[in-house]
């Protein structure tokens, strides 16, 4: 069987998706990054053969997210895509209608326009981290429940509390004073997902033509407060697609299947056994010049494989 | 020989031949501080106030870079170049801001520009400004005639070149970027910032690797840029708005590829104009618009990802286009 892998390595979470010759999704995965990006991408590897046929044949490899040019010379990718085209090639692939993309992640949120099928504009979110998953997940810590307790509780919410979604610093003093003051803990769920939703539109959505169908998808799709107060905030449609975590790893296994068919060429995929390969992650401060680059680099057995980091790209023709 | 030494930040972009010019010809030697690196940053940051934006804060990195390098420092206070247009409150106080965080400093030639004061007064200011190197008014009026004219072949040769200032100053000829039919994307924003490779994490080196030609608002003659001031905002109202509302403006009716505003974080000027063209690119929906901010992140991936994905969507968007005509 002929298959395509894409692979998204987040912040947060590691995701796998494998789509075979019809773009059909076969197998997909989500493991947390705990942050190290080298292990999680074996250990995913590991799982997929694990859990694929014998006689399958990846035939294209593509990776994206923030770690995708550390993940890219791991696999041997033929793709290495940012995220934001991914997640809108994997959202039209399943809806071709769709006009808006919100996709919110662990550690930033995106909203994607489209019209007749292509992107028109999108914005990331640029100084403020406030609203996305890691925040909900430091939250739901503290209130001593995990993010699937946190979701069902915030739909019990009656009277949802004010709270100030500008700073996820703010938002915390405010949700600490609300709890003082003896507010049910589901009204200061679902208010913080209200606010965290009003903070998305007026940052990330400001000034985007915002057009139903809405396809909601990422990490934080999951968590059923903020879906709901985003369809009330928005008063339109949204739609949570089927497996929206791995949303990305699907668009970029399709970008790579749809590249492949057009070189006509190999996969440079370096096969399963890189599981049990010893990768050593290293950086060094370069004195060249006073930029004083931090240069990250990765290598097998003493070998230099790539490096990263420098503003000029001595160090990347570096052997 | 009297070293006069020129911070190569904030208006150094836009003025730097007709300061030379003005110097030399009074006798001085004019010496510019090195390109931004991450040393001039840090060393600037450890200096400023608090809320200063990062274009200050490499300023002041540049006049440390000067200090025991020259005799004097020239910070002009620019104020109004243009009857009744005015300039951030950061430009106004630069020369008395620099002399508080920098009390090392050498002594700063500093002068007033305000065009609504009147012409006598500017032709004062150039002349108190030039006795600090020359005794003769005459002398000083023959500078100030020959740095203008500097100034005007400058902006002259960066119009008919299409050259952008780095390029100007150093004598490039436009050979170099001369493929003809080559797509374009149009970078809009203050020379400060679309010229300081620390500050935009190589945005110029970026888009040219990608394939592109990169035009800047320097490029666009003085007619251009107002009548895409007078179409969008009608009259201005600040100094230098024709870098972003003006270009912008412009450029998104040109027929380039697509354009990027590029703002540093919490200006307040900027973060009005570049909504304007923001609003124009929503309201033509011709030429693909990306606004990008730029703060102190030593990070590059929030400039790298969002300008692969600005890139995709005008190469998917051409793409399809050859699609359906097809």
């Amino acid at each position: 069987m002929e298959t395509y892998l894409g692979i998204d390595v987040g912040s947060v979470t590691t995701k796998f998706a494998v789509l075979d010759s019809k773009d059909k999704l076969v197998f997909h995965l989500y493991l947390p990054t705990q942050g190290k990006p080298i292990e999680m991408v074996q250990e995913g590897l590991k799982e997929v053969k694990k859990q694929l046929p014998k006689e399958v044949n990846i035939c294209g490899v593509a990776t994206t997210g923030s770690a995708r040019y550390l993940a890219g010379v791991i696999v041997g990718a033929d793709l290495v895509k940012n995220e934001i085209t991914s997640h809108a090639v994997g959202a039209l692939h399943y809806f071709p209608q769709a006009q808006t993309v919100v996709e919110i992640g662990g550690q930033d949120s995106k909203i994607i326009l489209i019209r007749d099928g292509i992107v028109t504009d999108f914005g990331m979110n640029t100084v403020c981290a406030a609203g996305t998953g890691s925040f909900l997940d430091h939250q739901a810590l503290r209130l001593n429940m995990n993010i699937e307790q946190f979701s069902q509780r915030s739909l019990e919410s009656t009277t949802p509390v004010r709270i100030a979604g500008r700073c996820t610093v703010f938002a915390e003093s405010d949700m600490i004073h609300k709890q003082q003051m003896g507010h049910r803990t589901e009204d200061i769920l679902y208010g913080l997902c209200q606010a965290l939703v009003r903070n998305y539109l007026n940052n990330v959505g400001l000034g985007k033509d915002i057009q139903p169908p809405v396809i909601f998808q990422g990490g934080v799709a999951f968590n059923q407060g903020i879906v709901k107060a985003l369809r009330e905030e928005l008063d339109t449609e949204v739609i949570v697609p089927p497996h929206h975590e791995v949303m990305g790893a699907i668009g970029a296994a399709l970008l790579v299947h749809e590249e492949m068919s057009a070189t006509q060429q190999e996969s440079q995929f370096k096969g399963f056994g890189i599981s049990e390969i010893k990768y050593r992650t290293s950086s060094f401060e370069c004195k060249a010049c006073p930029n004083l680059c931090e240069i990250a680099q990765l290598s097998i057995n003493g070998k230099a494989l790539a490096r990263w980091g420098g503003r000029c790209d001595m160090w990347e023709r570096a052997e | 020989m009297v070293k006069v030494g020129i911070p190569r930040a904030l208006l150094y972009y836009q003025y730097y031949p007709m300061w030379k010019t003005f110097f030399e010809e009074l006798g001085a030697e004019v010496v510019v501080s090195p390109p931004t690196t991450q040393a001039t940053l840090s060393a600037g940051s450890s200096r400023v106030v608090a809320d200063t934006c990062l274009p200050v804060k490499i300023f002041c990195g540049h006049v440390l870079a000067l200090v025991d390098k020259c005799d004097y420092i020239f910070i002009p206070a620019l104020r109004s170049v243009k009857s009744k247009i005015y300039n951030c409150s950061k430009f106004l106080g630069l020369p008395d801001m620099t002399r508080a965080v920098i009390p090392e400093c050498p002594p700063i030639l500093d002068i007033d520009i305000d065009i609504n004061k009147g012409k006598r007064r500017l032709y004062q200011a150039i002349y108190v400004l030039g006795r600090h190197l020359s005794r003769s008014p005459l002398k000083v009026r023959k500078a100030a005639l020959a740095a203008w004219q500097a100034h005007r072949e400058y902006k002259e040769l960066m119009v008919n070149e299409s050259l952008a200032p780095p390029q100007a100053i150093a004598g490039v000829t436009a050979e170099k970027h001369s493929t003809p039919n080559q797509a374009s994307i149009a970078l809009v924003g203050h020379p400060y910032l679309l010229y300081d490779e620390l500050i935009n994490h190589r945005l110029t080196h970026r888009l040219e690797q990608a394939g592109y030609r990169v035009l800047t608002p320097e490029m666009l003659t003085a007619e251009q840029l107002e009548t895409a001031i007078t179409r969008l905002t009608g009259q201005p109202y600040w100094t230098y708005e024709e870098e972003v509302v003006g270009s912008g403006g412009h450029y998104l009716e040109s027929g380039v590829e697509g354009a990027i505003g590029v703002i540093a974080f919490g200006c307040g000027p900027d973060s009005l104009m570049m909504d304007m063209v923001q609003r124009q690119a929503i309201r033509l929906k011709t030429t693909p618009f990306m606004s990008l901010t730029l703060e102190e992140h030593s990070a590059e991936a929030g400039v790298v990802t969002r300008l692969e994905a600005f890139l995709d969507m005008i190469q998917r968007k051409k793409r399809r286009g050859a699609e359906v005509c097809v």
